[in-house]
């Protein structure tokens, strides 16, 4: 648990339930009843949530990886270096953030890592666009925290208590270790309860005061000299701040940080520029250590999937496909193009096609990056029922997962393996027959009912190719010599194809009972040929 | 032994299964037809020896449900004229043709080595899709924990998962719902059907089809209707 004035968070912290919830907290009166301000009961209109990520920087960097590794992030430069960020693996190696890097090799193995600020950034605006699912108004408090504005969705999502189940679960999907929630009704105000590790939900503008006093002045995430300053002079928390006449602070401090407050209280506004996703998805994963299992790839690949569908979901978008790129050692890089069927943003459809995608395949060498792309987000069209009556609902349904089954069949063993047979309404035997891609749209030449099939007698099998058979004593031979029907059929023509055929075709008996279709050229070399087998 | 608690194998009321287009086979079945849905094997010594025509009826009865039928890595093509004459929807079968290999001099593949896996990932895929109605496999080899994965792919999917495979794998033990061996009799054009092992109580051990004969043609048609 944190103690006010630490800053950002030392040690991932187990998720606290909701201590207090909407009314829970002690109505007492303010100190100052701002003028303008609410009557203490009355709920305010907006209802803003804060998600801090304190742990974000590392986050981002380690959570391609489902193995867990002692790593620690280093703010600073030269011999000022210090750690800002531990995950849980280094703190129980008793490294904690404030050490020199060398203070944490002493402890024990430990990967250093640098941060960077503009990662950083570019994963909030992602974390927006994935958070645009809950609520349309959703914006970035830098540098850790997302605001959502959330009155609107909580009839949708069962209250707060449903929607903080559904972040927290989204946000372990996406690979986020450590994370806070506050709501309260100005969005810096939330911020602050969030930084504080304050797990509050404020309902009033009345009851904030009270809330926000006792937190440290740590979560305004001010400038060193000035929290230096402030602790000079006695002031701890918001509420000893409070206490000073106005007129002082502003000539001591900024007048930012008045108005701050006065934003905080809600008695200015706040306006919030409001975050519009994007119609694409590009994002890259770079990974701690090289990588050269395929099935290692699968924490990574699921996190990105789970990023992507968040995005798919906000948008009420679909998608046709979406392609993988692996970074290798050298530089190389493999793309993989996963192409779905129908379209779809369902994420665990979307990871078992990219599951069965690598299972056949093997990593020429080592990864060190992985990136998953999509464009061409398309609105979801509600599917149009042909028949409303002739239908039952068990047929619809398997209709409706036919495409989902087709791509993971495709994902595995190429789009070519799954095939089709069509009869066509032909003489020659080959003919009346042909093999085309899964899905091909038939022509009108396609019979249903072709009466040279059914007056003469047909096999089940046909061989790929006529096999030529050796020829004994004027009869054909497969193992032993075969026994030919008396009935033969004469197979003539098709020089204006370029397939001309002449052939007697018999059905030729061996000596277990095996009934063979055989035929005998009539030009050329009168040779026998094997074409196909009765059951 | 005549404890109420006790469950006798005899006493054991089979659900009922689909009826495959036979009379005497229907007969001899303990549910009244096919297992459904369940993991059937089909054991003969050579191929051709007539363990697809006893499937012909209830493939074209699922196919017209309509349902899915999945031939994964056949040995042959199957012939499309043929199938359509015996009746079945041939828009509702789907052909899975992976890398193959032909050992012998009749031209019949069968999966490489290789391609095994793939196959038989493919079939338990078809087994447990539930707008399936059959599918077909002709492995190449097959162990007893496999076999009985496909048997619960089959009943997790709503299924009929038939495997055509070589008299000599009779003597190994299988969970499959039903195991069938096939004798055709050359001298009285007839197949003889054995039970190996059936769920339920037996009515019979074997019984003998009438096998259409060399000239399979418009009579052949007719016993594969599944109309008549």
């Amino acid at each position: 648990m944190n103690k006010p004035g630490e800053g950002v968070s030392p040690v991932l912290t187990p998720l606290q339930p909701l201590q207090r919830l909407i009314h829970s907290v002690p109505r007492t009166p303010p100190r100052a009843v701002p003028v303008g301000a609410l009557p203490a009961a009355t709920p305010s209109p907006v209802l803003w949530l804060a998600i801090h990520l304190p742990q974000l920087a590392l986050d981002i960097i380690t959570r391609a990886h489902a193995e867990r590794r002692a790593c620690v992030l280093v703010d600073g430069d030269g011999v000022r270096q210090r750690i800002a960020c531990v995950n849980r693996e280094a703190a129980r190696l008793g490294i904690r953030p404030g050490m020199a890097p060398g203070a944490a090799h002493a402890l024990g193995e430990v990967q250093v890592l640098a941060r960077t600020p503009a990662a950083e950034d570019a994963a909030l605006a992602r974390l927006c666009a994935w958070a645009w699912q809950f609520t349309p108004v959703v914006s970035v408090d830098a540098p850790d925290t997302l605001l959502l504005e959330v009155r609107g969705s909580l009839a949708l999502f069962g209250g707060l208590h449903g929607l903080l189940s559904r972040l927290r679960r989204g946000l372990r999907e996406l690979g986020m270790q450590g994370f806070a929630f506050a709501a309260a009704p100005t969005p810096r105000g939330a911020t602050w309860l969030a930084r504080g590790r304050q797990t509050a939900a404020i309902d009033s503008l009345a009851a904030l005061p009270a809330a926000l006093a006792m937190l440290p002045l740590d979560v305004l995430c001010l400038p060193v000299k000035q929290l230096q300053d402030l602790h000079g002079i006695g002031v701890h928390t918001l509420g000893d701040c409070w206490r000073l006449p106005r007129e002082g602070l502003t000539r001591r401090f900024a007048p930012a940080l008045l108005q701050e407050f006065d934003r905080a209280l809600g008695r200015e506004p706040d306006p919030r520029s409001a975050f519009t996703p994007p119609a694409c998805f590009a994002e890259r994963l770079d990974l701690l250590w090289e990588i050269r299992q395929v099935q290692m790839l699968a924490t990574g690949m699921e996190r990105l999937l789970h990023e992507l569908g968040g995005n798919l979901r906000a948008q009420g978008t679909v998608l046709r496909g979406f392609t993988w790129t692996l970074h290798h050692r050298d530089g190389e890089r493999t793309s993989h193009r996963i192409a779905l069927v129908a379209p779809s943003r369902d994420v665990a459809h979307f990871a078992r096609l990219t599951r069965e995608y690598f299972a056949r395949r093997r990593l020429t060498s080592p990864v060190r990056a992985i990136e998953l792309e999509a464009g061409d987000f398309e609105v979801q069209q509600v599917p149009v029922m042909e028949d409303l009556f002739r239908r039952g609902p068990a047929a619809q349904e398997s209709e409706e997962r036919w495409p989902q089954f087709l791509e993971r069949l495709q994902a595995r063993l190429g789009a070519a393996a799954l095939k089709q047979i069509v009869a066509r309404s032909d003489h020659r035997p080959e003919r009346a027959m042909q093999t085309v891609p899964i899905g091909t749209p038939l022509s009108g030449s396609v019979t249903t009912d072709s009466p040279v099939h059914r007056r003469r007698s047909r096999p089940l099998w046909l061989t790929r190719e006529p096999l030529p058979l050796p020829e004994r004593n004027g009869r054909p031979a497969l193992g032993g010599v075969l026994t030919l029907s008396p009935e033969r059929e004469r197979v003539q023509g098709g020089w204006w194809e370029g397939v001309d055929l002449a052939r007697d075709y018999f059905v030729a008996r061996d000596s277990h009972g095996t009934r063979w279709w055989v035929f005998r050229e009539l030009g050329g070399s009168r040779g026998w040929y094997l074409h196909g087998l009765f059951e | 032994m005549r404890r109420a608690r006790l469950w006798r194998a005899g006493e054991a009321v089979a659900e009922p299964g689909l009826p495959t287009g036979f009379d005497a086979l229907d007969a001899m079945l303990p549910g009244g037809g096919w297992p459904f849905p369940g993991l059937i094997e089909i054991l003969s010594a050579r191929p051709g020896s007539g363990g697809l025509r006893l499937l012909l009826p209830v493939l074209a009865r699922l196919s017209h449900e309509p349902r899915w039928l999945i031939w994964v890595a056949p040995p042959y093509q199957p012939y499309a004229p043929a199938l359509e004459t015996a009746g079945l929807a041939l828009r509702r079968v789907m052909v899975i043709d992976l890398a193959t290999e032909t050992p012998g001099m009749e031209g019949a593949a069968q999966p490489s080595a290789a391609a095994n896996t793939d196959v038989l990932w493919a079939f338990e895929q078809a087994l447990r899709f539930p707008g399936c109605g059959a599918a077909l496999l002709w492995p190449r080899e097959i162990d007893a924990l496999c076999l009985r994965r496909l048997q619960l792919a089959c009943e997790a999917g709503g299924t009929l998962g038939v495997l055509f495979r070589p008299a000599e794998c009779a003597a190994q033990a299988s969970p499959a719902a039903l195991r069938l061996l096939l004798t055709p009799q050359p001298a009285c054009v007839a197949l003889d059907i054995a039970i190996l092992k059936c769920r339920g109580s037996l009515r019979a051990r074997a019984c003998r089809v009438p096998d259409p004969g060399v000239g399979v043609g418009p009579a052949a048609a007719q016993l594969h209707d599944p109309s008549t």
